[in-house]
């Protein structure tokens, strides 16, 4: 392998096997050095979250590891942030994500809003206990091509399908797909409430929402 | 049988006249809805909101109130906070309580939940003042409550978890950060918050308990919050502390947890003398578990919060006679929910509950 391969199973690696935060960014300094580029870096680090996805899965990684890696993600992009520019008014890529009303968890939310941003996604994240018509404003100000709704209690349940009609109800024009996920929420019911996608952890979302996009 | 004497047979595995009752808590509106009282001051599922000890006295009598016209042989009772205490309030309308977790309101439940702390490095906790188990006034709500229940109901001391009390003043976010570049600060800062919960179990035998009650989630829908390893190295050997401290006490212990808690039974069953809430969201089923442990383990629980919202009165009564069914045979077996009485659990689903408890849950168990 060069130099360059090595340093990029080095970041793939560091993910896959949440290594930590410090040497994550070690792993990503000398992937730049070694003429990796920024995009490349992050492609490594989707793969290595992938790892984190499917060993979690398997009950081999647990929600702490998958809470590392995300911090881990958080770290790399923020170092990587200079190499390149990311424009907050790209809405092809934006999200609106909030946690639905009623509900004031949010580490499922935190954690898919980091997740999505390694992902490439431009996040605008409005926090929790949020009534439909506040993410209905939040669309009409941030154009985002995805709304991601988030709860932990079963309370969150019914104010979901209420937040999945109010954006539908923007108009067919609108485009805006809904992506659901949660403790109580299962593919079945994201189905039956019409939205229009579903993950079951925060490392499903990444492809959820990439699914989500023409 | 006496009502406190149906959970002590329950807590000798012996099987009482009938399965007893219980829960955990009940949300607000389900208590003003059933006692016709109105709830005064602030109040958390997770911690104490004041000293105001007015407030708190009325919250007891509607607690007791509540517990007694719904026939729960079973009160859990928190642990106040010293005398004279009240929370930090914060320009955002959030509330710091005293143990440096930062709580903001839910409109639906009527609660104030933690969302994060105020601890930004293992430093600020090092520096942190934790909360004086010793000081006047802790045992005040339990006290109240013993006058009330008397020797008519069993009477349990609810106390949290030092596992959920970590992950609720740091974020589950730097709990874990700090596991991995900190593990000696986590081991040790877990030790600091035991020792808290045993000084405390030690302060019970000034008013008397049936039960100790351990709140606070290990697991989540998926398994274990962090490694088993982890939990065997240091959430379970300061649990382990806690436990032998209630049973030189004289009193049982349970641990509450939600989520799947299948690969750490093994151990857990080895410690606690009991489980609450065997989450069947999550893939715990209550039959195995009590096959597998039921001679060790006092089982509390487990008709799925979920159905309580979201399924009619017949499925939630059905289900309720699956866990008789699955569960009483043997005593050992104490009915509730798999968690609580959430605001948004319809309060008719709740009663089929009751209702279907005591219509088949005299022993022998007879359900089909």
């Amino acid at each position: 392998m060069s130099q360059k391969e090595i340093a990029l199973k080095g970041v793939k690696d560091a993910f896959a096997e949440v290594v930590g935060t410090d040497e994550a960014e070690k792993r990503a300094q000398t992937a730049l050095k070694s003429s990796v580029s920024p995009t490349e870096i992050i492609q490594g680090l989707r793969e290595g979250l992938d790892i984190v996805g499917q060993k979690y899965e398997a009950q081999e990684y647990f929600l702490s590891e998958v809470i590392m890696a995300a911090v881990m993600a958080e770290k790399v992009i923020a170092l990587l942030r200079p190499s390149f520019a990311i424009s907050r008014t790209k809405a092809l890529d934006r999200i609106v994500i909030g946690t639905v009303r009623g509900d004031i968890h949010d580490i499922g939310k935190n954690l898919v809003s980091t997740m999505l941003i390694s992902a490439g996604f431009d996040i605008i994240d409005i926090g929790v206990d949020v009534p439909a018509e506040d993410f209905l404003e939040a669309m009409r100000k941030n154009y985002p091509k995805i709304v991601g709704l988030s709860c932990l209690l079963t309370s969150g349940i019914e104010e979901m399908t209420r937040v999945v009609d109010t954006v539908h109800g923007a108009g067919p024009r609108s485009g805006v797909k809904v992506l659901v996920g949660g403790r109580p929420i299962s593919k079945q019911f994201a189905d039956s409430i019409g939205a229009d996608g579903y993950a079951a952890n925060a490392v499903e979302a990444m492809k959820a929402a990439k699914d989500l996009l023409p | 049988m006496n009502m406190r004497d149906r959970v002590l047979t329950t807590l000798d595995h012996q099987e009482p006249d009938i399965v007893p009752l219980t829960e955990m808590s009940i949300d607000p509106p389900h208590m003003e809805a059933l006692t016709g009282l109105k709830l005064e001051g602030r109040t958390s599922l997770q911690t104490q909101m004041s000293a105001n000890r007015k407030d708190e006295a009325s919250k007891i009598e509607m607690i007791y109130r509540c517990y007694r016209k719904l026939g729960f042989e079973l009160i859990p009772c928190e642990i106040s906070a010293p005398d004279g205490w009240d929370a930090l309030k914060n320009s955002d309308g959030t509330i710091t309580d005293e143990w440096g977790r930062v709580l903001r309101y839910a409109s639906v439940t009527k609660t104030w939940s933690p969302f994060r702390g105020i601890f930004r490095s293992p430093d600020d906790f090092e520096k942190f003042a934790l909360p004086d188990p010793d000081a006047s006034g802790r045992l005040f709500a339990i006290q109240q409550m013993r006058r009330l229940v008397k020797d008519d109901f069993a009477l349990a001391a609810f106390i949290r978890d030092p596992f959920a009390y970590l992950c609720e003043m740091f974020t589950m976010e730097k709990f874990v950060q700090w596991i991995y570049e900190e593990p000696q600060f986590i081991r040790k800062a877990t030790e600091r918050i035991a020792d808290f919960n045993v000084s405390i179990i030690r302060r019970l035998r000034e008013v008397g308990v049936d039960l100790v009650i351990s709140g606070g989630d290990y697991s989540e829908k998926n398994g274990p919050m962090v490694s088993p390893r982890f939990f065997r190295e240091i959430v379970f050997v300061n649990l382990r502390r806690q436990v032998e401290e209630a049973h030189r006490l004289g009193v049982k212990f349970i641990k509450h947890s939600d989520g799947n808690l299948n690969l750490l039974l093994p151990e857990l069953a080895q410690i606690v003398d009991g489980l609450h809430s065997l989450d069947p969201t999550a893939g715990m089923d209550i039959g195995e578990v009590k096959s597998k442990y039921g001679e060790k383990l006092i089982l509390i629980g487990n008709v799925a919060v979920d159905s309580l919202c979201r399924k009619t009165t017949e499925e939630v009564a059905q289900e309720t006679r699956e866990c008789l069914k699955r569960a009483a045979s043997g005593g050992g077996y104490i009915f509730s929910s798999s968690n609580s009485w959430f605001a948004d659990a319809k309060l008719t689903n709740c009663l089929a509950m009751v209702e279907t408890v005591r219509k088949y849950g005299s022993y022998p168990i007879r359900v089909l």
